[in-house]
């Protein structure tokens, strides 16, 4: 149940802080996307299947917020969500490089995906946003990772 | 190494969720841009956070403007009146102008008509896949707010129209610079007439402009035609940077759009018809 609370909250989260990032200037949302963050560190905290719902949900929840087709950013966070989540569950992500460059890689993978499977169905040329989106995972990554550090810490001390 | 029941079981739901994503795609393909209710379910539920959102920061900035930054009001009230100053030296030229062609009573009728359908309102949200290809607003079909309404900046420059979904509080304008939109447009020079999609970057594209048309140039304005039936003839649109020519029948006319983010935290959405008052 507190999974549910916690998912529920980091989803509210993710659309609080989209829009937040957008009112403060509109090119930050090319450089960062809090609902992949919130996909990815979901994913890491509670593995596969958990992370494919969260990808599902929050994949969705970017699509309905966009004038795009219905489920192309359901279907690539589903998919990162859930590979993620068996991946880490399989090898050890947990130290702060491996971490990081681990989430870099998902992360990127993610983004070339979803901007393949737009080129594929809409046959449109990428906005890069003045090549802030090529930021992306980057930036993604390092907030995810710092994330999963503190809460692991902070998991560490009070056990 | 084979896997366990519990894993398989897991790759199955995995499976489910991908099939379901794929029916839902493939399930649109007919309808076109057409959202389905899904989409306009999930636009329901989350836009109120965007809303809460927007309205919180806006009300922190308020209080701040109020008790922190009272130092600056004497000059912001000072620039405001000379604005004002100028707009009323500007409103009563063309009102001069107008009367040329209309009574006054008449004139005065049609001002206050456009002063009562112009409806403000904050941008909560932008499109998630492309800035550039909508907002959300934070007022919706309560307010009056209904499909294909046309959206000013605070210029009156074009922004783009009203499209679906729109729920009580909150709508969804497509951009002028969005790939699938489709304004009637004309060159203020020299009155060429051409359609302008949105092309890449924020930029547009003024399409249908014959090559052996020798008459449109860089650095002209180009504003709406009104053919397309949506939207009056008059409002600027934008200027054009670049004219190419390629195999093609027709020009590659790349237009700077006078739409500017960064200006865009409200616009007007007029909620009548201005093509009636023209």
């Amino acid at each position: 149940m507190k999974g549910f609370f916690e998912a529920g909250l980091g989803i509210i989260l993710a659309v609080a802080l989209y829009t937040l990032l957008g009112k403060i200037s509109a090119s930050l949302l090319f450089l960062f996307n809090p609902f992949s963050c919130v996909v990815l560190y979901f994913s890491l905290m509670k593995h596969d299947i958990f992370g494919a719902a969260m990808g599902t949900v929050c994949g969705l929840l970017q699509d309905s917020l966009s004038l795009g087709l219905f489920g192309v950013a359901g279907l690539t966070k589903t998919l990162l969500g859930f590979s993620t989540g068996f991946i880490s569950r399989k090898i050890n992500v947990a130290p702060v490089t491996r971490n990081f460059v681990f989430l870099l890689i998902v992360s990127t993978i993610e983004l070339a995906l979803w901007k393949l499977l737009a080129l594929f169905l809409f046959r449109e040329r990428f906005a890069l946003g003045g090549g802030l989106v090529l930021f992306q995972p980057l930036t993604t990554a390092f907030i995810v990772a710092l994330l999963f550090q503190i809460v692991r810490k902070k998991r560490g001390e009070s056990s | 190494m084979p896997f366990s029941l519990k894993e398989r079981r897991k790759f199955a739901l995995f499976a489910g969720l991908i099939f379901f994503h794929l029916i839902l795609i493939s399930l649109q393909v007919p309808k076109g841009n057409e959202p389905t209710y899904f989409k306009k379910a999930f636009f329901a539920v989350f836009s109120p956070v965007q809303h809460g959102v927007v309205s919180f920061f806006q009300g922190v900035n308020r209080l701040w403007n109020n008790y922190f930054y009272f130092r600056q009001v004497q000059r912001q009230n000072q620039g405001m009146r000379d604005e004002i100053f100028l707009l009323r030296q500007e409103n009563q030229t063309l009102k001069n102008t107008l009367l040329k062609f209309k009574g006054e009573k008449e004139i005065q009728e049609l001002l206050s008509t456009i002063s009562r359908s112009i409806l403000v309102c904050s941008v909560i949200g932008y499109d998630s896949s492309d800035i550039h290809k909508s907002i959300v607003l934070n007022r919706g079909s309560r307010d009056g707010v209904k499909r294909d309404m046309v959206v000013l900046d605070r210029r009156g420059r074009l922004v783009g129209r009203v499209i679906d979904p729109v729920t009580l509080k909150q709508a969804r304008v497509q951009l002028v610079t969005d790939k699938e939109s489709g304004v009637g447009v004309l060159s203020e020079r020299q009155r060429v007439v051409g359609i302008l999609t949105g092309y890449a970057e924020g930029k547009c594209l003024m399409k249908y402009v014959y090559r052996t048309n020798k008459e449109i140039g860089e650095g002209e304005e180009v504003s709406t035609s009104g053919f397309e039936g949506i939207y009056p003839s008059g409002i600027p649109v934008g200027k054009i940077i670049t004219i190419t020519e390629d195999a093609t029948l027709f020009k590659k006319i790349v237009v700077e759009p006078y739409l500017d983010f960064s200006e865009l935290d409200e616009v007007a959405v007029f909620t009548i018809d201005l093509r009636e008052l023209s």
